[in-house]
């Protein structure tokens, strides 16, 4: 239930940017959380999302952060996610989150 | 709350103003002196498309001109599928419709002859010129030769190295399927460094996947002049698993490595001369270097790569020229599509920011690299890289390759993971 309303939250926080989204990278200044989100978008895109890869455009920033820690910690299954999480701090998973919903 | 709200509206809007109005919004200035700025991106593989297009999504307004020779780029990654038989051409044919027309990006289907570093333009080969503001190159690999006796490039009609998709890939493709049943594939590995470390070993294994259903009496051997390759471990686990014994790796210390092939006879002689390998169809994947033009420029350093500074992959050698992707000295990252892919993305943002006034980002980058040992079981090795004193390094603790002895329905998730990066990665390029 909590999670389902956390999604919905986060949906409607992306449609309320979707129309400013291809903005967004423009009039920022490009920062490290920015660079480091563009990173996951290789294989986190519309084309890898039927192959079962999360768009993570649709999910909201706090369950990234949680997931992401879950994963660099073992707490969640993984075949890779795990390898790719251990590589960033607490710090670095926070500043990338919210760049998702931009994507 | 809503006049809170108006309040924080009025304030920032304020705030813009009086920025715009005293000067003190030098950076957004900046900005729009970078929007007219001209970025000549050479090269449309995975290193120069993604830096093409992300220079567009950081800064729209910026102009992008790409210089590609030919409208159809097929990827590297995926060629293995192709030579196994399982996928076709149009399988890892990539275009550039999209960077054109939704992203704006003027591509001019041509090859770079030269390129005046003072004047700041490329050459065309049609004579023509292009000047820059900033020019980024992505140039690739090519081959040396002449490290090997016996054979020349002329050869890789007979003897294909496939190390580049496209016709060379259907030639190989097309040997093996000639090829008759109990006969040999011989495969002479390149030595460090190189494009694609996992590559060579993806690919006999998919061979050896074609062979056991069509030709099983066949046999494969690869000549390296190596002691040890990439995901080794887990190539030999699945190989013992899938393929018996039809698979022989030679380690350059137990006269795996080759000295001279002798062409007519389609035979390589190793160790020391003691050992002559007959082959059926052979695969000769030589020793690379920089991309030529890499060369031609100057920008390379004694063994053949391009030195750059890490933090934002601009040459050493010329202050408004950036290379990215196998042809560059990228410390612990490895030549692969992914890594040109991350590199392009830091490469753009470092252009954008440097054009604005603003310090390069220390970035973080990764790689994720799947091999297939057959169609439906991969292995896979993930790497997160910082900038740490002077070069990309590995972030300790993190990535590493699959765990051995892990259960088939795994090594079948990891083989859909596969397609779904190919998918992913290359919409994320050329998409």
């Amino acid at each position: 239930m909590k999670k389902s309303h956390l999604y919905l939250v986060g949906l409607a926080a992306s449609l309320a940017l979707a129309g400013t989204a291809s903005q967004a990278f423009a009039d920022d200044e490009i920062t490290r959380g920015q660079l480091m989100a563009a990173s996951c978008k290789a294989c986190h895109n519309a084309a890898a999302e039927d192959d079962g890869v999360l768009k993570l455009n649709r999910i909201p920033a706090d369950v990234i952060v949680s997931q992401m820690k879950a994963f660099r910690d073992g707490d969640r299954d993984a075949t890779i996610m795990d390898r790719h999480a251990k590589g960033y701090t607490d710090e670095e998973i926070e500043s990338m989150a919210g760049y998702f919903s931009r994507f | 709350m809503h006049d809170f709200n108006r309040r924080n509206f009025l304030k920032v809007a304020g705030i813009s103003s009086a920025a715009a109005l005293t000067g003190i919004g030098c950076a957004a200035n900046g900005m729009r002196g970078a929007e007219k700025a001209h970025i000549v991106v050479v090269g449309g593989g995975s290193g120069g498309a993604t830096t093409a297009k992300y220079i567009k999504q950081f800064s729209p307004d910026m102009r992008v001109t790409l210089i590609e020779p030919n409208a159809t780029y097929y990827t590297c990654y995926g060629s293995n599928w192709v030579i196994g038989g399982f996928a076709g051409m149009d399988d890892i044919a990539q275009g550039y419709d999209t960077l054109r027309d939704e992203y704006g990006i003027e591509i001019i289907e041509d090859r770079v002859t030269a390129v005046d570093a003072d004047a700041r333009s490329v050459r065309l080969s049609g004579g023509d010129r292009v000047s820059y503001d900033k020019l980024v190159m992505s140039p690739g690999i090519d081959f040396r030769y002449d490290d090997m006796p016996g054979i020349s490039e002329s050869d890789a009609e007979r003897i294909p190295h496939a190390w580049k998709a496209g016709s060379q890939t259907e030639l190989l493709r097309s040997q093996l399927q000639d090829m008759p049943n109990g006969g040999v594939f011989v495969m002479v590995a390149p030595p460090n460094p190189f494009r694609c470390p996992p590559g060579p070993y993806e690919r006999v294994s998919l061979v050896a996947n074609y062979f056991k259903q069509e030709k099983p009496r066949s046999k494969i051997i690869i000549l390296d002049p190596k002691d040890g390759f990439s995901k080794q471990g887990l190539f030999e686990e699945g190989w013992a698993e899938h393929y018996g014994d039809m698979i022989e790796w030679r380690a350059g210390s137990s006269g795996g490595r080759a000295e001279e092939i002798d062409v007519s006879n389609m035979t390589v002689l190793a160790d020391s001369g003691f050992e002559r390998v007959r082959a059926d169809v052979l695969n000769f994947i030589p020793a690379q270097h920089a991309g030529q033009i890499a060369h031609d420029v100057g920008l390379t350093d004694d063994a053949g790569w391009v030195p750059v500074d890490q933090l934002t992959f601009k040459s050493e050698m010329d202050d408004n020229i950036y290379v990215l992707g196998d042809a560059s000295v990228a410390g612990a990252m490895p030549k692969s599509g992914h890594s040109a892919n991350n590199q392009g993305k830091i490469v753009a943002a470092a252009i954008v920011r440097e054009l604005a006034g603003q310090e390069p980002i220390n970035p973080s980058s990764a790689n994720t690299c799947y091999s297939l040992v057959t169609p439906d079981y991969a292995v896979s090795v993930a790497a997160v890289y910082q900038y740490q004193d002077g070069a990309m390094a590995g972030v300790s603790g993190a990535g590493g390759v699959s765990p051995s002895g892990a259960s088939t329905s795994f090594r079948r998730r990891e083989a859909e993971y596969t397609r779904a990066w190919y998918n992913g990665i290359t919409h994320d390029i050329w998409g």
